[in-house]
Formats: structure tokens, C-alpha cells, sequence
């Protein structure tokens, strides 16, 4: 890089190149990401607030405001990454390396829970598992006579198995991509040195994959203690705390402070695990294929075991995808969720006000709530989707123009913190900083625009990826070709950059639109009655009793976001490299 | 030492190896040469034995180790083999050391004669000072050395080496030949070695044999392939640069060179392709008795020598002379035909004459 030095140094008289770009973007990161987090740290350790500490860690309350919530948390965090990794790593093996039957449509079906709200699936739980220890309505299981025990309705078991059915897709993600980089050869080379089958798996494949699967593991961890809205809806009602719900439930009732502890130590234990989780993948070991050509893709003769093992993955599959969404579609179309197959309505969907069914809630298309939610979320949706999108770009952009440097070093590391931070938790740094007024600005607790602005900062790290992913298909060569022809800049962005980056862009924007139609947990805590959220207004419905609407909303939000993922996937043409063969 | 009978592998979709025969000595250097697809890569995984014959004999020495008929194999580790591979294969979790150490470690051998054996390879390859660093943290080359190291560690009989070059770029390519054939030399083995570059072929192999197909097109000396190729294949596919063939029949005066009528200087029955070595062509501006008109292509000076290629539709003449002037893209040549063809082959491929 001399040549580039030369021109530094024939610039030395002017500013270094891009300062004023990257202060720019910097001082937006430290404005959307730093200063939420540092003023929540200091707003607890303001003398008349420090005392929250104590409350939370050791007093009298702090078995009940830490303690069990942590134990609660660590559980479920543990219990979903072991079975995560389990689930996903047997079925990600199954696709990659073997002969099982279909293994296409398995990868497919393999990826679809994490497209699935969780609060959904935890929803159609209740549909199917509800028993009658709290009253209301009893699920479908129980109506058909059988007896479901506490401990299968309600608290740390199911949202244990709702939690990993989310999950696993991540894991399966991951372990696959992984596999798929395990040439062939590595096992045959192992088998040239006599080694036995299980040698072969202890010394070569399992060490090869190990970084994967940790690191499948610490993500899945972090994504499961920081889920509010799974045992939100099966361990409330049953006062089963974890992190999560604790933070909610004080900050709902006002006690911001010992709110804002929680939000900390939730953000200090997520974040550990996913630096840990990454430090493994990152760390001089790093089992980055060894390039060569060749390699053949040699496949695992499952011999009989095919079809059953082929049978149990289909099993998983289903139970987790099209399930949920069926019990979901049926009971929106039930007079409750007792009578599944026998009493059909459309009234959750198109009745006018009754005062017969559910306490005169009119059907989705005729109920204002759920119709001003609608606009409201979609509008939030779209906001965020543009100006995500922005700073994406903005970061991408100056990132990948100027790679070294102080400040470049700076944004990077910022725009990869929201990643490490639990969404309930950064909601709450965000009523730290914006719940009252700053200097000549207003407080914007309640406003969407504090929605808008939560929501884009905690989904930087996802759009500067695909703003990378944008950047990186406009690299300098295509453009600098079109410059040796003598087209203009206008000329240019018009025939060249636009077109190749207008597809990326719209399916970069389509899946920050999708998260937002789907976050519980961020907008749960800012959620006011002046910014009805669709997602917000389903857990609302769910915790009333009004289980058909809660089950229709999540219908209606599983049908957009189903629409955007799709149409995303077809504009992004995304390739899954371990499909193939 | 190595014998192969009638050997065939079919997957299913017809045989990608044929009924292949051939055995060379102790200590030879057998190269599989041919065009990617022939077989080569699937004949060496059976001698590896990591597939197993469709039918056939593979015998090292006196041992059968495998027999398609009975489907009887013995286990890759215990045929006394190694085997480099294309990707290297090197198990990206171990270091260098790690790497050759553990072949070694499986095979049951104490830990001082291991560290012994270890230092003992990676000073062979020259590649002592990696032996703490991890394969993704050194070069192609030396990820190259080290696969070899890790394969001649245990001292096989026979070693196996599976397009080894084909990721390495032209001038490694060269430095790690030598390199190839010193440790073959060192250790005494006998080595068969794939690659569809002719270029390795015939500069390491003691015995070569020419694939196409899954079949065999010959099995010789490097020398004999050149002089005497046994097929229109073969004769197109080896030397440097390969010999030319050119589509010849009887005419009412003469024989037609691919449609140019030539005083008829031997004898011809029929349709054949006859096959004339670069070094006896001749080039010049002007037409003579015997010489066909061709468009330049392209020149290249070759060891003191001049390569020259002419072309037109469906023929292309390529002579070594020892000077040429200055030809430009577009300029007609007369290349000059000598009277007797080195060799003559039928329209499909065998040998006439």
C-alpha cells in the first residue's frame, strides 16, 4: 500500500480523507447505541437511584426481583442451547451427510421456525396444552378428556420446548454451514491412517465441528434468555419469572430503577455468552476450510435406519412449523379453543360487535384496535425498514471505504453492540434516555418516534450486513469499469450502481420490515396506548383470555411477514451452499 | 509389485473405469494420465482402497487386496498405503506437527519414536519451522509439503498421490516436482501419481499410462508415448507440444490433407489421420509443392526454438522451427508437409501404419 500512502502524504496539508464522514457516522452510532447503555448505567448509579443495586442484589427482595428470575433464566438459556444444538446438529448432519430421503425439503422446513413469531408458537402451546388451573377456557387437549398436569401447561417446561422450537433453526443454520465445509476428504484421509469409525468421529469430525456447535450453542443461549414473550405467556400466569419478564413487570409498575438494574445484569449475561460463543469461532483455531479443489461430497449410506431416522426428522420438522401455524389458523376460526374441529366461526374474523362472543370484541376487520394496530405497525414497520436501510448503507459504505483508523475501528465495534443486547434490555436503556426531556428536546416516551428510533437502533448490526452484502456487489471494479468508458457519475449510478444494488437494497429493507412486524419484546416496554402494536396488542389479547384474537393476530402477522420473507428470498436469490450435493 | 486386472468400476452409470490391466515393479513411478472424467482419480481411489471394484484384481506383491468378483477388500489403513489428496486434506484442528503426528499415533506407535519420525519427515520437506503453526495459517505450498510429510510418515509401500499440483501455481508447480521425485527416490516406494497435466506426466513417470474413457490408450515409457503413440488419442494428448493430425484420403491425383490435394507420397487405402511431429514441419511465406495455407495464430519462442501455429476452420498445424519473420494475426502461412507421416490412424482412433 505505498502507492496509497504516497497520496496521504501528498494530502498532508488538507484533513485526513473521510474524517468528516466517519465523524458523521459516529457520532449517529454513539447517539443510537452508546448513549442509551451508558446513560442506563448512569442513571442507576445517580446517589438517589444506587440504592436499586442493593434492592436487586442483596436485600430482603432480591431472592425474588433476582435470584429466581436468574435461575429461571440460566435454565431455560441452558436447556434451550442443549437442545438446540441437539436437534439442529442431528438434523443439519442428517441434510449434509447423508443419504437421507428428501433432504432438501428437511433444510427448508428446517429454517421455517425462525421465521415464526415466538410468541405465536407459544400461543398455539396454549391452544392445544391449556388446562384448567387458571380458568377461562381450557385447551383442545383437555377438552378431548385427557388430564394435562401442571408442569406440561404451564412454566419452565413448556417454555423450554416452545423456546427450542424456535430456536433450533439457528442452530441447524449454523452446524450446517459448518458441516458443509468438512471436506470428505478429512474423513478419508483419517480412514488412510486406520483409524475406526469412532476414532474418526472423536479425533477428526467432532473437533472440526466443535467451534460451530459451541458457537450454536452460546447464540442460542443468548436468544433464549433474552426471549420476553414465550414465558411471558407461559410462565406469567403462573408467576414463573425469568429476566425478562421481571424487567417488564417493573417497569410497569414504575419502578424504573430496579428495572434498569436487571436490564444491565440481563444485558452482562446475555452478551457474555455471545462473546464467548464468538471468541470460540474467531480464535486462532478457526477451521475456515482449508481451500483445494476436489473434495467430492461423499455421502453416509444410512442403510435402513434411512427411513426412520428420516421419519423422526419429519417429525421435528412438522411439530414446530406447520403445526403451530395450523392449531394457530383453526382456533382463529373456533369458538374457542375446546372445539377445534366441531364449532366453526368467522366471527374473530369479519363479525361486527356481539355482545356474546368475547365480551363484544368485534372480528379483526371491523375492531378499531386491532385495525389502528395494523396501520400503526406496518407504518413502523416501513419507517424502520427506511431508515434502517440508511444507516445500514451509511455504515457499510464508510466501513468498507475506509478499513483502518481510529474512528473506523470505533463504528465498527459499535454497530456490532446491539447484536450482544437483549431487546427488552435495550428498550429499557432507551426509557433511560429518552424518557424525559433533553435540553431543548421533548421527552419522547409514548411517541412512535421513539419506536422508530429503538427499533432502527437495535437492528443496526443486521443492516449494516446487508448493506455490506449491497456494497460489496457495487464493488469498485464494476464501477470503475464503467468510468474507463466516460460515463458520467450520473450515467453511472444510473446504469450501474442502481440496478445492481436496488435488489439487495429492497431485500435488505424486506427483512428489517419483517422483524419489526414480529418484535415483542423491544416494543412490549415502549409500547404506550398511543403506539398500539400489533404483536403487543396479541400478548395483551393472550393475557385477557381472548385466546381467538391473540391467535388471529398472529395469523395476520404471520401472513405478512410470511409475504415479505418470501419476496425477499426471490429479490436476494439466497443460496444455501450446503443444499448442494 | 502393483498389479491391476481387468479392473472395473461402474456407479451405476456405466463403467467409469473398463476392464483395466497393467503392473509395474518395485520402486517404480506409475503416473494415470488423461483428460478430467477418464477414470484416473476413481482407478486410484481403488487402489487406495476407499472404493471397491465393480470387478477385477488389484495385487501388491503377492497379496490380492482387492477382488471385485468376491467383493473382497482390505481396509484402506492396512494395504500399506498413503495417499495425498487434491485438497490437501489436512485436518485443520491440529498443527503440522499434530497433523503428521497423528496417522502415527493411530497406528500405535510410543511417543518418542513418533516425535522421532515427526522431525525426521518435516526436515525432509524442509518444513521444520511450521511445525507449530496451523494449516490455514501457511501457504499452498507448504500445506502441500505437509500432506506429504503427513502421508510418508508411517513409510508406506506404496504411495498414492492424487492431482497433488493441480492447486499450486506454475512455477511451485515445477519446485515441488523435483521435490515430488526426490522423496520418491528417498523413500524407495512405489508411487502412482494422477494428474491430467501430460506436461507431469512425462517428465516424472517411469511408466505412464494413457486414460480415456476409463479405458487405457497405452501403457508405456514416456518415450515410447511420444515416439510411438498407440492411438489418435494419445498422440494428440502427450509431448510438448503434441503431434499434429491431419484428416487424409485418396484423391484422383494425389491425397487430399484435409480437402488440399498433395502429390501422393505413400501408400493410402482409405480414409485415415496422419500424424506428423511439429519438428518436421516447415514454414514459410511462399507456397511450395507440398505445403497447405494457413491463417497465423500465435508464435512463442520455445528453448531457443520458435513454436508456430496456423489455423483455419477445422484444422490446425502447430511447427517448431528454428526461426520465423515477424508473422502478424491475419498472415497466411504455407506450413510444409514431409512425405511420409510419423504415423497413420484409422478414422477412430487406432493405429494403420
Amino acid at each position: 500500500m505505498t502507492f496509497s500512502g504516497t497520496i496521504a502524504r501528498v494530502r498532508a496539508g488538507q484533513l485526513p480523507q473521510g474524517l468528516v464522514l466517519k465523524l458523521v457516522v459516529l457520532a449517529l452510532l454513539g447517539v443510537l447505541v452508546a448513549a442509551p447503555l451508558m446513560r442506563i448505567v448512569l442513571e442507576t448509579l445517580a446517589p438517589d437511584a444506587i440504592g436499586a443495586w442493593t434492592d436487586v442484589i442483596a436485600s430482603r427482595l432480591s431472592r425474588n426481583l433476582l435470584w429466581v428470575p436468574l435461575s429461571n433464566t440460566l435454565i431455560l438459556g441452558f436447556g434451550t442451547a442443549v437442545i438446540c444444538v441437539a436437534a439442529g446438529g442431528f438434523l443439519a448432519w442428517l441434510v449434509v451427510m447423508t443419504d437421507v430421503p428428501f433432504r432438501r425439503t428437511i433444510a427448508v422446513m428446517a429454517t421455517l421456525p425462525f421465521m415464526i413469531p415466538g410468541f405465536a408458537t407459544a400461543l398455539a402451546w396454549t391452544t392445544l396444552f391449556r388446562n384448567n388451573r387458571l380458568g377461562g377456557q381450557s385447551g383442545f387437549l383437555e377438552s378431548l378428556g385427557l388430564t394435562i398436569p401442571d408442569w406440561l401447561s404451564w412454566g419452565i417446561v413448556p417454555s423450554l420446548v416452545v423456546l427450542s422450537a424456535h430456536y433450533y433453526s439457528l442452530a441447524f443454520a449454523i452446524i450446517a454451514a459448518a458441516l458443509a465445509s468438512i471436506n470428505s476428504d478429512l474423513v478419508e484421509a483419517a480412514q488412510m491412517a486406520g483409524a475406526r469409525r469412532a476414532r474418526i468421529l472423536s479425533g477428526i469430525v467432532l473437533p472440526v465441528a466443535l467451534p460451530a456447535l459451541l458457537s450454536a450453542g452460546a447464540l442460542s443461549f443468548a436468544e433464549a434468555v433474552s426471549n420476553f414473550a414465550i414465558p411471558a405467556i407461559l410462565g406469567l400466569p403462573v408467576r414463573m419469572q425469568t429476566m425478562a419478564t421481571r424487567l417488564y413487570g417493573l417497569i410497569e409498575i414504575g419502578q424504573s430503577g430496579r428495572g434498569f438494574v436487571i436490564a444491565i445484569l440481563l444485558i452482562a449475561v446475555s452478551a457474555f455468552f455471545l462473546w464467548l460463543g464468538m471468541r470460540v469461532i474467531n480464535g486462532r483455531r478457526t477451521f475456515a476450510t482449508i481451500t483445494g479443489k476436489g473434495g467430492r461430497a461423499k455421502r453416509m449410506p444410512l442403510g435402513a435406519a434411512r427411513w426412520p431416522l428420516f421419519a423422526f426428522a419429519a417429525a421435528i420438522c412438522s411439530t414446530t412449523t406447520i403445526i403451530p401455524v395450523l392449531v394457530l389458523i383453526i382456533s382463529s376460526l373456533s369458538t374457542s379453543s375446546s372445539q377445534l374441529f366441531s364449532s366453526w366461526t368467522l366471527h374473530y374474523w369479519l363479525g361486527a360487535s356481539n355482545p356474546d362472543f368475547a365480551q363484544g370484541q368485534a372480528g379483526i376487520v371491523h375492531n378499531p384496535f386491532i385495525l389502528d394496530a395494523i396501520g400503526t405497525t406496518v407504518t413502523l414497520g416501513l419507517v424502520v425498514a427506511v431508515t434502517g436501510t440508511i444507516v445500514g448503507l451509511l455504515v457499510a459504505y464508510t466501513l468498507a471505504r475506509y478499513r483502518t483508523g481510529l474512528a473506523s475501528g470505533a463504528i465498527e465495534q459499535l454497530s456490532f453492540v446491539p447484536l450482544l443486547l437483549p431487546g427488552i434490555g435495550f428498550a429499557a436503556a432507551y426509557i433511560a434516555l429518552f424518557g424525559t426531556p433533553i435540553g431543548p428536546f421533548p421527552a419522547l416516551y409514548g411517541t412512535l418516534t421513539l419506536l422508530v428510533i429503538a427499533a432502527t437502533a437495535s437492528l443496526i448490526p443486521f443492516a449494516v450486513q446487508s448493506g455490506r452484502a449491497v456494497i460489496q456487489q457495487v464493488s469498485g471494479d464494476l464501477e470503475e469499469s464503467a468510468r474507463l468508458t466516460g460515463a458520467g457519475f450520473l450515467r453511472r449510478l444510473a446504469a450501474i450502481t442502481v440496478p445492481l444494488a436496488a435488489r439487495g437494497i429492497v431485500a435488505g429493507a424486506l427483512l428489517i420490515f419483517v422483524k419489526i412486524m414480529r418484535e415483542l419484546a423491544l416494543v412490549v416496554v415502549l409500547f404506550t396506548p398511543a403506539t398500539p402494536v400489533l404483536a403487543v396488542l396479541a400478548y395483551r389479547y393472550a393475557s385477557e383470555g381472548f385466546a381467538q384474537f391473540a391467535n388471529a393476530i398472529a395469523v395476520v402477522i404471520l401472513a405478512i411477514s410470511a409475504l415479505a420473507t418470501i419476496l425477499a428470498n426471490i429479490l436476494q436469490n439466497r443460496s444455501q451452499p450446503w443444499l448442494k450435493s | 509389485m502393483i498389479g491391476i486386472d481387468a479392473l472395473t468400476k461402474d456407479f451405476g452409470e456405466g463403467p467409469v473405469v473398463d476392464a483395466v490391466s497393467l503392473s509395474v515393479p518395485q520402486g517404480a513411478f506409475l503416473v494415470l494420465v488423461g483428460p478430467s472424467g477418464c477414470g484416473k482419480s476413481t482407478m486410484l481411489r481403488m487402489l487406495a482402497g476407499l472404493e471397491k471394484p465393480t470387478s477385477g484384481t488389484i495385487t501388491f506383491g503377492d497379496v490380492k487386496v482387492s477382488d471385485g468378483e468376491s467383493g473382497w477388500t482390505i481396509a484402506p489403513s492396512r494395504r500399506d498405503t498413503g495417499l495425498v489428496f487434491q485438497s490437501y486434506a489436512l485436518w485443520p484442528h491440529m498443527t503440522v506437527a499434530g497433523n503428521v503426528d497423528w496417522p502415527l499415533k493411530v497406528a500405535g506407535l510410543d511417543k518418542a519414536e513418533r516425535s522421532t519420525r515427526v522431525a525426521e519427515v518435516l526436515g525432509l520437506l524442509g518444513i521444520e519451522q511450521l511445525a507449530r503453526r496451523y494449516p490455514n495459517e501457511i501457504s499452498g505450498g507448504q500445506q502441500q509439503r505437509v500432506a506429504i510429510a503427513r502421508m510418508i510418515a508411517p513409510k508406506p509401500k506404496i504411495m498414492l498421490f492424487d492431482e497433488p499440483l493441480s492447486n499450486l501455481d506454475a512455477k511451485l508447480r515445477v519446485e515441488m516436482r523435483s521435490e515430488l521425485m526426490r522423496v520418491h527416490r528417498a523413500t524407495g516406494a512405489t508411487s502412482v501419481y494422477v494428474t491430467h497435466d501430460q506436461v507431469e506426466a512425462m517428465t516424472m513417470a517411469s511408466h505412464v499410462a494413457v486414460l480415456n474413457r476409463g479405458r487405457i490408450q497405452q501403457f508405456g515409457t514416456p518415450r515410447d508415448l511420444v515416439a510411438d503413440p498407440a492411438t489418435a488419442f494419445v498422440a494428440t494428448f502427450v509431448g510438448t507440444p503434441p503431434a499434429n493430425l491431419i484428416e487424409v484420403e485418396p484423391a484422383q491425383d494425389g491425397i487430399a490433407f484435409a480437402g488440399e490435394i498433395l502429390p501422393a507420397s505413400f501408400p493410402l487405402d482409405g480414409p485415415a489421420q496422419a500424424m506428423f511431429l511439429p519438428e518436421t514441419l516447415r514454414v514459410s511465406r511462399e507456397a511450395g509443392p507440398r505445403t497447405i495455407a494457413l491463417e497465423f495464430a500465435e508464435a512463442s519462442p520455445v528453448a531457443g526454438r520458435v513454436m508456430v501455429t496456423g489455423a483455419r476452420a477445422g484444422l490446425r498445424l502447430t511447427a517448431v522451427v528454428d526461426d520465423v519473420p515477424g508473422f502478424m494475426p491475419g498472415d497466411t502461412l504455407y506450413f510444409a508437409i514431409p512425405e511420409v507421416p510419423a504415423a497413420l490412424f484409422s478414422v477412430d482412433g487406432e493405429r494403420l501404419a
